[in-house]
């Protein structure tokens, strides 16, 4: 296939936001073919989401700047072509699917695109239904939008899409929000979808998780600049494994040998007997309204003193519900949740916020102060700490997120993944002493979050440590205890070994083990101890 | 994500007719009901409204926080505008009156009286408003519970309202239970630092600051859901020409037959305030005897 012709051609592309003094991006070349997978790579704030703005027209469109170099589609350059012609060529799953679909009903929302082509209406159903059944969710036609699961939305984002027409495929984080087996299932029709002819450019934090689909091509971006552009073999030799996740043989095998790493040890260690219980959960069922489907059907554990809790399962399941009871955000339709032995009907949620901290998902919904210290001296206040205290306990939260250098920058003037850390910090100055954290690590690269993850449980001061997560890796790593839910029950509480080894449980909570995962549960018997891919490589010969 | 109101698809009268000649209906009695201060005429109106209101067959418990919502405006503008200051009445209700404490209110345990200017023709002033409220609110309330949200777009456009307008109320009024639930969430995520929302002491200064953590949130949360919806829009070519609606709208007669009804209830109220000269603020007869 000669240049002219190549689905996509990047050359010499660089670009600068308008009140920026940096390059975003810089002098950037590629080609793209068609049935290829291109894996972009890199840390956050490396330029990947910049470069896809700029393939699928959203720059200069939306977001202005000054831009040099070249982008050709299909050998017609992107400069003379209006968005309108852009995004018939190049379809654009955006990193949060929530944040694209439009439509109340998942048929209009397939059909958008469509109906904004003109496209006569006899034609519209046909290849509405079509996008569907590619993707194997013809039956979600004429559910609401709002009620499906992640999982379901990614894909239903992808059939509106699809539906379209596209000879490009350009998918921004397309995992970042859905459970292992969802992703897994993505990444399939992905793969699919390449075969068939598609080019497929997919920017993921996710590596292993993409690697397994064979990319043809990989791009490993670093400060807006390409440093490996090639096969996977060479990326897995080029890229720093402290800064992006490869897979764990991988990284054991370049770590062998080389000068040892520090084991991480958690300061907090679980304790035993009835003293050390901190929350009881007895027998929680919970529903919205009565008529509505039940979220929590029978969960009885407890949280002790100690306790490193991940919290793994599906879309849906329930995590979030569980979480938001510990604090009184909601109470139980039938059981009790005890909160150091205090009911929570009994308490108000500020009360029990003296206890426990809640980091909530999304740092938007949070952030409102004009600097950042302020925002981190809000909750201690509100819980009635001395001045001196709440300095102190501002400094502490503020190193342990690495962003000390921001404490005067307003918070929503920083990047997401800062937000959500500053989320964190805000609620570690309340210096609760069980701290719980919804998908922290969303959003987030693998260096910063295994940095913060690090601090945080070397921290003293904390009885119990809760999070939710997707990443199975994070709670091999970190945990001491294991949670899983499915369809609002409690599958599975354990030490991660007693729980993670069991597979064909973790399949049927749609959580997938990973290669970090099998590689400890090998050497388990003989080490008694869950590490990162790293330190394990100092066991294992 | 931009979510819907609490719709469900439910066998009615109101759910029989096509969605235009509901908004066609809906206009027609707000125009109408915006012609009269006459508690005789605000009465039929009234009933006519509630007899709408319910053939949607539409639980009270579905609607009871719009109504909460309703009500608590109404019961501010009643008290603050009519019954305190009267200023609501101006204009509308004729100077001096019937007061209701000739003679002040006697303050206990002093000789002292409170005189407080409220006057009967006022507190019927007040009735009247109710009504007329009322009847308006129960007219619209119902819309977004008993309206299909699909159809919210076309219907516009159906109307003779251009795409890009037709589309851009479709998602003006998904905003409203889209800001709720963004609301929801803030208010929990501010209770787990430890912020009550019923804050302690302070003027009324302090007390709006207050609610900072709140606003500002849920603020910037609406700009970057605009930001996001107008980029899912570009990526897929909206307003590139001529739109396609997915749904087609069809007139049957129920529909002419509400259309004309509505034309009518326009044209008769019209006739009754600037043909007969009625319809302005009354007060009973009877009601005058009685103070008397």
């Amino acid at each position: 296939m000669t240049m002219s012709h190549l689905p996509l051609v990047v050359e010499n592309l660089s670009f600068r936001y308008r009140r920026r003094e940096e390059l975003a991006i810089q002098n950037i070349n590629f080609e793209l073919h068609p049935g290829q997978v291109m894996l972009i790579a890199g840390a956050s704030g490396c330029g990947k989401t910049t470069l896809m703005r700029c393939i699928n027209g959203l720059i200069p469109n939306t977001y202005n700047g000054e831009m040099t170099g070249d982008i050709r589609l299909f050998g017609k350059s992107v400069k003379e072509m209006a968005m309108v012609e852009i995004s018939q060529t190049v379809g654009t799953l955006l990193q949060d699917p929530e944040r694209q679909i439009l439509g109340s009903y998942v048929l209009n929302e397939v059909a958008f695109g469509l109906e904004s082509l003109g496209v006569p209406r006899g034609d519209i159903i046909p290849r509405v239904e079509k996008a569907l059944s590619r993707l194997g969710i013809l039956h979600l036609r004429d559910r609401e939008t709002f009620g499906t699961s992640g999982g379901e939305k990614q894909k239903i984002a992808l059939a509106g899409v699809l539906a379209m027409e596209p000879k490009i495929l350009l998918l921004d984080e397309p995992l970042a929000s859905l459970d292992p087996a969802s992703a897994h299932e993505a990444l399939d029709a992905f793969r699919v979808l390449a075969d068939e002819g598609y080019s497929v450019m997919v920017v993921e934090h996710r590596v292993e998780d993409v690697l397994a689909i064979h990319p043809e091509v990989v791009m490993y971006m670093d400060e807006g600049k390409v440093e490996y552009f090639g096969g996977v073999e060479g990326l897995m030799q080029v890229v720093d494994y402290h800064r992006i996740k490869l897979p764990a043989q991988v990284v054991m095998d370049r770590a062998h040998g080389q000068k040892q790493e520090k084991t991480f040890e958690a300061t907090i260690r679980p304790q035993v007997g009835n003293e050390a219980e901190l929350v009881h959960f007895d027998n929680v069922r919970f529903q919205y309204h009565e008529d509505s489907r039940e979220i929590l059907k029978g969960i009885d554990f407890k949280i002790n003193k100690g306790d490193v809790i991940a919290i793994l399962g599906h879309n849906g399941s329930g995590k979030t519900t569980l979480m938001k009871h510990t604090l009184g955000l909601l109470k139980p339709t039938q059981g009790r949740v005890l909160l150091e032995g205090k009911n929570t009907r009994q308490i108000s949620v500020a009360q029990a916020a003296h206890t426990v901290g809640y980091v909530f998902q999304s740092p938007t919904q949070m952030l409102f102060a004009p600097t950042v210290k302020e925002e981190l001296a809000f909750g201690p206040k509100n819980l009635k700490m001395s001045e001196d205290v709440i300095e102190k306990n501002i400094q502490w939260a503020i190193e342990t997120v690495h962003l000390p250098e921001e404490l005067q920058t307003p918070p929503l003037a920083l990047s997401f993944g800062q937000q959500k850390r500053i989320s964190i910090a805000s609620v570690l100055a309340m210096r609760s002493r069980i701290l719980m954290m919804d998908e922290p690590t969303a959003g987030q690269d693998y260096w910063n979050y295994t940095a913060f993850m690090d601090s945080i449980l070397q921290m003293p001061g904390f009885d119990a440590i809760l999070f939710i997560t997707h990443d199975v890796d994070l709670a091999v790593v970190y945990a001491n205890r294991i949670l899983l839910v499915y369809d609002g029950q409690l599958m599975a509480d354990g030490t991660p070994y007693d729980v993670l080894r069991d597979e064909a449980l973790l399949r049927r909570c749609r959580v997938l083990p990973t290669s970090l995962l099998r590689a400890n549960i090998e050497h388990y018997p003989r080490l008694g101890q869950f590490h990162r891919a790293e330190t394990l490589s100092q066991f294992v010969s | 994500m931009l979510v819907t109101w609490a719709y469900r698809v439910r066998k009615s009268l109101m759910g029989s007719f096509d969605p235009r000649a509901r908004w066609i209906f809906s206009f027609a009695f707000l125009i109408s009901a915006t012609q009269f201060w006459d508690a005789r005429f605000l009465v039929v109106l009234f009933v006519l409204a509630f007899l709408w209101y319910f053939s949607a067959r539409v639980p009270f418990k579905e609607t009871r926080r719009a109504w909460t919502f309703v009500w608590f405006l109404l019961l501010i503008m009643i008290v603050v505008n009519t019954i305190l200051t009267g200023g609501g009445a101006g204009g509308v209700v004729p100077e001096g009156g019937h007061v209701v404490w000739p003679n002040g209110i006697p303050i206990p345990l002093t000789a002292w009286h409170f005189h407080f200017g409220l006057t009967y023709e006022r507190l019927w002033f007040a009735l009247c408003q109710i009504l007329r409220i009322g009847g308006i609110s129960a007219v619209f309330v119902i819309i977004p519970f008993s309206m299909d949200p699909r159809s919210y777009g076309v219907t516009f456009r159906g109307l003779g309202f251009p795409d890009k307008f037709a589309y851009s109320m479709e998602l003006a009024f998904r905003y409203v239970p889209t800001i709720a639930r963004d609301f929801g969430v803030t208010v929990d995520a501010q209770r787990a630092r430890g912020y009550e929302v019923e804050g302690s002491g302070g003027g009324i200064f302090k007390q709006i600051l207050r609610t900072a953590p709140l606003i500002v949130p849920v603020t910037m949360n609406s700009i970057l859901t605009g930001e996001d919806v107008a980029n899912a829009m570009d990526l897929r070519c909206f307003g590139r020409g001529p739109r396609t609606w997915l749904y087609k709208l069809e007139y049957h007669w129920q529909d002419y037959l509400l259309i004309a009804f509505s034309i009518l209830l326009l044209l008769a109220s019209l006739a009754i305030v600037y043909g007969l000269k009625l319809g302005d603020f009354w007060v009973p007869e009877f009601l005058i005897r009685m103070i008397s």
